[in-house]
């Protein structure tokens, strides 16, 4: 509890340093004293890039490099054969699929879908594949 | 934080919906007090403890946006809907008292004298003050829309000035029709036509000084470098609001101040 409080007085210490002085010296970043620089880009207004935090950073981060690691683009498709099975990502060793069998249908058949080998949807047959998943973080 | 694998943001305990909920008990019931025993404790206890909520509450969806990260692209999507859907509930909210106001105006009862305005009623003119406030109130929607786009295009100091052009606007809107009330020659107990005048302009001026609040909030917030190019939703919803009272303002003048004159 101290140690933390001490952290964020430092903190708010090194800030107000920074933004008092208008020019910062090189040496003062050596010492780790400099604040954070504030680019925002030309006017003043800082982008997503500069300023964004916590998940919200993390999102961007994976949006731009096309990972999907907090599920937020719709499933891939795949043939579903036994050459080239559903990929289905699982941060577990086992997750729950729901096959549509053909486009039209009102019922999804629900299975579960164990790591290893391929196994078939249980009413038409479509192959699928447990793929691990890294954490996002 | 715990880590998950969707980009939602789950929220923590918090005590203010209860703090509301209990500050709304206390300005219902202490209305009913204030009106029957003549004693104002409760209400402005319930008053005080609903604005310390709203105050707390807001503050930490702030820090929750702007300096957690709580509010990914997926989030904010769900605080768009939210606040498109408050809007609708508000546009029912006026629907009703243009109900009203139609209601009366359209076939007048002869207690009133079978016309519109009611005998003995002599209505504002819509073309002094009414119409400057509605060149007013057009004007902010302008300067409110540069406001946002200096934000889009990141420049700060132009952002500051229309965003402040913007809150004196409303304010001037506020000091405009508070003398326009002072001045009025009729009042909210002159028949029905100062029933419905004073309930829907009364209740029209008290959302353009919310959404003036709104805008305040967001004027502080930009000062406070909150907001980036790309996410600004706070500052968006309430450039929603304001051209949802804006709107709100152009039936009210074409309806009650001209057509009803």
């Amino acid at each position: 509890m101290m140690a933390s409080r001490l952290l964020s007085a430092w903190g708010t210490l090194r800030a107000l340093r920074a933004a008092r002085l208008p020019y910062t010296p090189a040496w003062l970043g050596q010492l780790g004293w400099a604040g954070p620089v504030r680019a925002m880009s030309d006017g003043g207004i800082p982008s997503n890039k500069e300023q964004a935090t916590g998940l919200e950073r993390k999102v961007l981060e994976a949006i731009e490099k096309g990972v999907d690691t907090y599920n937020m683009f719709p499933p891939k498709r795949y043939p579903r054969t036994k050459e080239e099975p559903c990929l289905v990502p699982s941060v577990n060793k086992k997750r729950i699929v729901g096959c549509v069998c053909e486009e039209d249908n009102s019922s999804i058949i629900w299975f579960w879908l164990h790591a290893g080998d391929a196994q078939r949807c249980p009413s038409c047959g479509a192959f699928y594949k447990l793929e691990h998943q890294e954490m996002p973080h | 934080m715990p880590t998950q694998t969707h980009t939602y943001h789950i929220v923590e305990q918090s005590p203010w919906p209860i703090t509301g909920a209990m500050s709304a008990l206390l300005m219902t019931s202490g209305l009913a007090v204030w009106f029957h025993y003549n004693s104002t404790t409760l209400i402005v206890t319930g008053l005080l403890s609903l604005l310390l909520t709203m105050y707390q509450w807001w503050r930490d969806i702030m820090r929750e946006g702007t300096f957690q990260g709580h509010h990914t692209l997926f989030v904010q999507k769900g605080l768009r809907y939210g606040m498109i859907l408050f809007i609708v509930s508000e546009v029912f909210f006026f629907i009703g008292f243009f109900w009203a106001f139609y209601h009366s105006s359209l076939s007048p009862t002869p207690e009133i004298g079978g016309q519109w305005p009611p005998t003995g009623v002599f209505p504002l003119d819509p073309f002094e003050v009414p119409l400057l406030n509605t060149t007013v109130l057009l004007a902010s929607g302008v300067t409110v829309t540069w406001a946002h786009h200096s934000i889009m295009e990141g420049k700060r100091k132009s952002a500051l000035f229309s965003l402040l052009l913007t809150i004196t606007l409303g304010l001037y809107f506020t000091a405009l029709q508070a003398m326009e009330y002072y001045e009025a020659p009729f009042t909210i107990s002159d028949n029905v036509y100062g029933t419905t005048f004073f309930v829907a302009t009364g209740f029209h001026g008290l959302h353009v000084i919310i959404g003036s609040s709104f805008l305040i909030v967001c004027l502080l917030r930009q000062i406070l470098h909150h907001f980036t190019m790309d996410h600004h939703f706070g500052f968006e919803a309430a450039a929603w609001y304001w051209h949802f009272v804006d709107v709100v303002w152009l039936f009210l003048f074409t309806s009650i101040y001209w057509w009803g004159t």
